[in-house]
């Protein structure tokens, strides 16, 4: 099996051991890729991972540590190779991260991404509801991850349908007619959670409505849900209950790891995609933690070329749940995410904290 | 606005209720013997306290308080004593502990006290359970005391509201600042008045210095209770007390320091795993991403990782920057000699605690430096153990103004000079 074999194979249709042994070798010969092009990765690997150019299993391979791409702009092709440079939303006060793609690598997001939403979506572009604004796109000088997100998903659907207006309030009576059209077959809808509860939920909560034939995907993370004590399985059985929704797949991602797109099962677990991975490790030693042990999660895709993003860790917590049970008829890791590691402050004589090497 | 008294008794007080509180009862004799008593008693206090047992730095400042301590700190201070010269208390010291490290207030508190000096103590609101307990055996101690050291100690605790450091800068005779640069850059808009002195904790560094030969000499167990003394200095306090050791100076041949260190640090890291030390989840992280950051921007060639500790290997000091993430992190270079090291040491580096060198070579080094580097010199495992002596300071002295006295009456004859 190669690298292109687990593209073209449905998803989620390949076994761990199979798919180990496949990313195993293509992400050696990544590292080998980045080490040649990007001295900064060489020197990383070399001094923090001794021993690793001849790793015997995945949990071998030097990872780098996702906070590092905010301090660092780390590139395995030439300036004028650069297609474009992502950022990462970021909290405001914070660094965003950078991540340079060249063609080749944004190409590869792209089919990664068209794989993997097709797996629940088929393989035709269904109408689509956008639970946003359609300003987020309209204005390009605030062209952030969320637009870069939305974007990315405006492929998978037809005759966009923007529910929300500039203030973020519903547009209620064309949402009707969109349903009117398109709501006795699938059609598809995007968002991001938080928007989706509070934004579209919320206010359709007693409208009566049927998205029976919807299918939602959302990401975007809990945090903000947690603060609101609504559970992932919460915020199913609320969409199911009120709107009739019942196909719903949360997705994990981050802008630092093209193709890294971790969606949901139908049994609510995690499932990486046939070209990434994820690996638990202990917060405290990084050394590998098995199945049923929680700790930071790094994750693992064979995709990025135009950066040494192809092992990071992570600064979430996860725990992966079982492997290769067919529960929910996927094969792979079930794994899921338990929010970011909680912030800590050591002792000391200076009140401020400074850590950065500047 | 109302700030919280914690000691004499706790309850919420007025602003403009603290110059009140505060004026009145006279500063006492310097080394009064009702002072002294309640050091002793203190210390005594926390020796017994079942609560303090477990932490470390709660009895280390015991044993610092104890009867012996105090007995020679009052001899040290009567050679202050010439027949000229009177060392006097201040009056009133404003004292802005650290937040983090919890024992420091009583320090500092406690050699303005010995002076005679009536002191204010600003603590933060969130404190941790050591300070609580500190405090509560403050108390227990200051209203068992007899008079003058049961009165002239106060301490209020307020965020970081400018207008009660206004008011206590503003009656105070003498400001004490810990907690770093930004700290001390803070309370020094604050005015004080004119007469007033200021002593500033800023931000530091610390290091240690290890001879290669001396170190490969020691028999087994004489290594492992050296690396035990190191990991007192830089883990009690995740590594972040500005007197615990960031940076490693071997010294002696590449070949000796190679296997100084490897010995070393893997006796360190024993240490580590058998004193069970923990580092919460986001500050390894910290710990981790700091290291890959350091390996691109420092001269690092090599990196080694044990359980909870992680030694940098520079290939040179120049430009070393002295930025720390804490818990358990450690550069290390090598030099011949340890007279090379001044050109890398800078006003910011404190401590320097060392092991295998003559007293002869200790001096040579702070001859060298002139002034220009380093505060402390002590053997490795005295990292933490406070002295009057901290940070260029002797605080016996800082505390106390220097009355000049001519008691021969010469029957003059005017000279010319006259003032």
């Amino acid at each position: 099996m190669t690298l292109d074999d687990l593209m073209q194979l449905p998803q989620y249709s390949v076994a761990q051991a199979d798919k180990e042994a496949v990313l195993l070798a293509e992400l050696t010969r990544l590292g080998k890729h980045h080490r040649q092009r990007s001295p900064e990765y060489a020197r990383l690997a070399r001094i923090m991972f001794p021993g690793s150019a001849d790793p015997h299993n995945l949990a071998d391979l030097p990872y780098l540590p996702v906070a590092l791409f905010k301090e660092h702009l780390l590139s395995s092709v030439p300036e004028s190779e650069v297609f474009k440079i992502l950022q990462s939303s970021g909290t405001t006060g914070q660094t965003p991260s950078r991540v340079v793609l060249n063609r080749e690598t944004a190409q590869l997001q792209t089919l990664a991404l068209s794989r993997i939403m097709s797996s629940v979506l088929g393989p035709n572009r269904l109408p689509m509801i956008l639970v946003e604004t359609a300003d987020l796109i309209r204005d390009r000088r605030q062209f952030n991850a969320r637009a870069a997100g939305l974007l990315g998903m405006l492929n998978f659907g037809r005759d966009h349908f923007y529910a929300l207006d500039s203030n973020l309030e519903l547009r209620l009576p064309e949402l009707k007619d969109f349903l009117r059209r398109f709501g006795g077959a699938p059609f598809l809808m995007f968002g991001f959670t938080f928007l989706v509860w509070s934004r579209f939920y919320q206010p359709l909560a007693d409208a009566g409505l049927d998205f029976s034939h919807g299918i939602l995907i959302h990401s975007g993370g809990w945090k903000k849900l947690q603060e609101e004590a609504v559970s992932a399985a919460d915020f199913r059985a609320a969409l199911r209950q009120a709107l009739g929704l019942t196909r719903v797949y949360n997705f994990y991602g981050m802008v630092e790891q093209v193709g890294s797109v971790f969606l949901e099962g139908d049994d609510g677990y995690l499932y990486p995609p046939n070209f990434a991975d994820v690996i638990v490790r202990d917060p405290t030693t990084f050394e590998e933690l098995p199945n049923g042990q929680t700790g930071v999660l790094e994750v693992l895709s064979a995709l990025p070329r135009s950066y040494p993003g192809h092992c990071l860790l992570t600064e979430d917590l996860g725990v992966v749940h079982a492997v290769d049970s067919p529960s929910c008829g996927r094969l792979g890791k079930a794994f899921s995410v338990l929010g970011r590691i909680p912030k800590a402050e050591l002792r000391g004589c200076s009140d401020v904290i400074a850590a950065k090497v500047s | 606005m109302q700030v919280e008294m914690l000691l004499p008794q706790r309850r919420m007080m007025e602003l403009e209720e603290l110059p009140v509180h505060l004026r009145g009862s006279a500063a006492a004799e310097p080394f009064h013997e009702s002072v002294v008593n309640a050091a002793i008693d203190l210390s005594q206090r926390t020796f017994r306290d079942p609560e303090a047992r477990g932490y470390p730095e709660l009895l280390a400042l015991a044993y610092w308080m104890r009867k012996a301590e105090m007995v020679r700190l009052a001899a040290q201070f009567r050679t202050l004593q010439l027949d000229n010269r009177i060392l006097a208390p201040r009056g009133l010291v404003f004292h802005l502990p650290p937040r983090n490290v919890d024992t420091i207030f009583v320090y500092s508190w406690l050699l303005a006290a010995l002076t005679g000096n009536r002191s204010v103590i600003r603590l933060s609101p969130q404190r941790s359970e050591s300070t609580n307990i500190l405090l509560r055996l403050l108390r227990e101690t200051l209203a068992a005391a007899s008079e003058p050291a049961g009165s002239g100690t106060t301490i209020v605790s307020y965020g970081h509201d400018v207008e009660p450091t206004e008011i206590l800068s503003g009656l105070c005779d003498a400001r004490v600042i810990w907690g770093g640069d930004q700290t001390v850059n803070t309370i020094r808009r604050t005015p004080l008045p004119p007469h007033a002195k200021e002593v500033t904790f800023p931000d530091r560094y610390s290091l240690s210095a290890i001879r290669a030969d001396t170190y490969a000499d020691l028999p087994e167990e004489k290594r492992d209770y050296l690396a035990d003394q190191f990991f007192n200095d830089s883990f009690w306090f995740d590594q972040l007390a500005c007197s615990s050791p960031r940076l490693v100076v071997w010294c002696g041949t590449a070949v000796e320091t190679r296997a100084a260190s490897a010995d070393f640090f893997h006796r360190v890291a024993g240490c580590v795993e058998r004193r069970r030390y923990l580092l919460p989840p986001a500050a390894s992280m910290q710990k981790l991403v700091y290291a890959c950051s350091a390996i691109l921007n420092s001269p690092v060639e090599e990196c080694r990782r044990y359980k909870g500790l992680t030694v940098l290997t520079l290939a040179s000091l120049s430009g070393f920057k002295r930025s720390h993430p804490g818990g358990g992190l450690f550069f290390e270079a090598h030099l011949e000699d340890l007279l090379h090291l001044p050109e890398f040491l800078g006003r910011r580096d404190q401590t320097l605690t060392w092991f295998g060198f003559t007293s002869e070579e200790l001096h040579a080094l702070v001859r060298k430096l002139n002034g220009r580097a380093v505060d402390r010199i002590v053997p490795i495992g005295q990292a933490l153990q406070f002295h009057r002596f901290w940070d260029g300071y002797d605080l016996l002295q800082e505390f106390c103004r220097c009355v000049y006295i001519e008691s021969a009456f010469q029957d003059a004859r005017p000279t010319g000079a006259s003032g």
